[in-house]
């Protein structure tokens, strides 16, 4: 027994009080004794809490032990009372037990009778116990619950981001005023309706009731970009994902929406801030740069040998500008996916003997070797025509500019699986290891006593990639310090090629 | 007889230049600051060819280009495009399509190299 177990003997004779109490005490349980009905129950009230089994004898002057156990049923219905019958007289016991009484034992009894009788109630008191102290947690369990559930509400309900909670009939079960406010309706119409009664914006309830529909256990969630409100002037981004039971059934869908119009705003802003560095920042360069080649071809009059050389310098300056211009306006129309929009099946060879033809003056003015190697026969690749002029004149003026005189450039073109395969190398100064990785992020440049001299913006390379990405491909280095550069192009070929 | 050309830009320091280079050749030159008063020139002036900017407050480069050809007394003139090159990679694209847009005769980055504007207005002139 975990407890102390207390026993309470209601006898009016001396020697059975004090044998009880003798044996029960030696077996460790705390007993307490009254000698009439009304002082037992005053030590039953007095410390309810004290009482496990209670002995009572029916045959009691004074109150008699029915009465005292009429008593304690209705004080506590669960105390478990043992009769101690005189003379075995069954009906009384019979009696006792119909009135609530757990159990008997007829006078007189032997040590071991009591203790079983004594045994058998307690472990039904220690049951009793563990059953209330179950029903008591279960309790405090669905109080957390509660809890739990009111808490969840209010973080769902405080969210800035709206939710939608549907069950798999398509009916909408929870949604938070934020949802409401950025559909423009009310929860009415929103909780309890089926989707198509809802009159939510038609790419939404489309991407709700399709989720629902997935065969698929691998279906995840799914993003969309939409418009709202009447003129359509907020954007959201809705994110709907499954939610299933235990077995993999669909239970329902929960779908987050987020306002993205800010978004949108400032991709407008900045497009128009492009707009404007454009126009306000190219114009007076351009024409600062108009006023030098004017002074330098010595249209406004004689110029000396030293003045001639600072203009040119300062000519060298503007121009360092405006591709500066050039290639921060190419790189924020890659990012805003408006440069490579023309995508056509075109040969790479051709693309690049264009190229390659047009920097050779360059390339004899450094007294570089530029050789460009092509097999007769290549695939198609499906490219922006410009864009693919762009990163090769960028590679390989790249490698003009990075090789010393009287070096080698040559460009060679060949196919790697589904890839149409370029590359471009020089016996130039190369690149060091620690750069190697970074070449191609954004205004990264190496600085070098070798490259000092090296006009660039740093963003070549970054804009080549970009555009490599966007069209699936692939661009890599390989590079030694003081043993060149070959840069690597794989670029995925045309699936579908014309009958030519 | 010297040749005249009119020069439409709403930037006067670059009308300038673009009148040294021109006027170093012997060329006649009238100038208008904007695309409304580069169409009253036109007609006024009478040029042999127009040097065209695109980009201008009043009326744009493309829109003036547009009315000048749908003008029959004026159709048969001439229109060189100075374009600002709004990007280096898309550069080819840029030039052949507006240029197709709006019929222009030949189109020029600016800033730009005396020599290839010379050479560029000699080839429309000799038409």
């Amino acid at each position: 027994m975990p407890d102390q177990a207390n026993i309470l003997v209601i006898d009016d004779e001396q020697i059975m009080r004090d044998g009880c109490s003798r044996i029960l005490s030696r077996d460790g349980c705390s007993v307490l004794c009254a000698d009439n009905g009304s002082q037992g129950l005053e030590e039953i009230k007095s410390h309810p809490e004290k009482m496990d089994v209670i002995l009572l004898d029916l045959m009691m002057p004074g109150m008699s032990g029915m009465e005292v156990l009429d008593h304690i049923r209705t004080f506590d219905p669960n105390l478990l009372v043992i009769v101690i019958t005189g003379y075995a007289t069954v009906e009384s016991a019979v009696e006792a037990m119909k009135k609530g009484a757990y159990d008997f034992i007829p006078k007189p009894f032997t040590p071991d009778q009591l203790r079983i009788v004594v045994r058998r109630a307690l472990e039904r008191r220690t049951l009793q116990k563990e059953t209330e102290f179950l029903r008591r947690e279960r309790e405090k369990s669905l109080r957390d619950i509660a809890t739990e559930k009111s808490k969840i509400k209010t973080i769902i309900n405080c969210m800035g981001d709206g939710v939608l909670v549907c069950d798999r009939d398509s009916c909408i079960v929870l949604s938070n005023p934020a949802a409401s406010r950025m559909l423009k309706t009310s929860e009415t119409l929103l909780l309890g309706n089926y989707l198509n009664q809802c009159n939510l914006p038609s790419e939404l309830s489309k991407i709700m009731e399709e989720s629902l529909q997935a065969k698929d256990m691998s279906y995840a969630s799914v993003s969309q970009e939409l418009s709202a409100g009447e003129s359509g002037d907020i954007f959201l981004r809705a994110h709907t994902a499954l939610v299933r039971n235990d077995i993999g059934e669909i239970m329902g869908s929960v779908t987050v929406l987020q306002d993205i119009s800010h978004l949108k705003e400032l991709d407008r802003m900045k497009s128009e801030f492009i707009a404007m560095v454009t126009h306000e920042l190219r114009a007076p360069i351009a024409a600062v740069e108009q006023q030098l080649t004017v002074i330098l071809n010595k249209m406004a009059g004689d110029v000396t040998e030293k003045q001639e050389q600072l203009l040119s310098r300062a000519k060298q300056r503007t121009r360092g500008l405006l591709d500066l211009i050039k290639d921060l306006l190419d790189l924020s129309k890659i990012e805003a996916g408006k440069m490579v929009q023309y995508k056509e099946p075109l040969l790479l060879q051709e693309v690049i003997q264009r190229v390659v033809d047009l920097m050779r003056a360059e390339a004899e003015n450094k007294k570089i070797d530029l050789q460009f190697s092509t097999p007769p026969k290549l695939s198609l690749i499906n490219a922006d025509r410009n864009s693919m002029e762009g990163i090769f004149t960028n590679l390989i003026s790249n490698a003009i500019k990075y090789t010393p005189e009287g070096g080698k450039v040559w460009v060679a073109l060949g196919e790697e699986g589904g890839f149409v395969k370029a590359t471009v190398s020089d016996t130039g100064i190369g690149i060091k290891k620690g750069d190697l990785g970074r070449i191609f992020d954004k205004f990264y440049r190496v600085k070098s006593t070798e490259t000092r001299q090296i006009v660039g913006t740093g963003l070549g390379l970054s804009i080549v990639k970009s555009i490599v990405d966007a069209h699936l491909g692939s661009i890599s280095v390989e590079s030694e310090e003081g043993n060149g550069t070959t840069f690597i192009l794989l670029l995925p070929k045309e699936l579908n090629p014309a009958p030519c | 007889m010297a040749k005249k050309i009119l020069i439409v830009d709403d930037d006067p320091d670059l009308v300038e230049a673009v009148t040294m280079i021109l006027e170093s050749k012997k060329y006649d030159v009238a100038a208008a600051y904007g695309g409304i008063e580069g169409l009253q020139k036109a007609k006024t002036e009478k040029p042999d060819l127009i040097v065209l900017d695109v980009m201008m407050p009043d009326k744009d480069g493309y829109i003036v280009c547009k009315e000048l050809k749908a003008d029959s007394k004026l159709s048969k003139i001439p229109v060189l495009l100075l374009t600002a090159v709004v990007s280096k990679i898309s550069t080819t694209r840029y030039t052949q399509q507006m240029g197709m847009e709006t019929e222009a005769d030949d189109y020029i980055d600016k800033p730009v190299e005396p020599e290839v504007l010379v050479k560029r207005i000699e080839a429309l002139l000799s038409k």
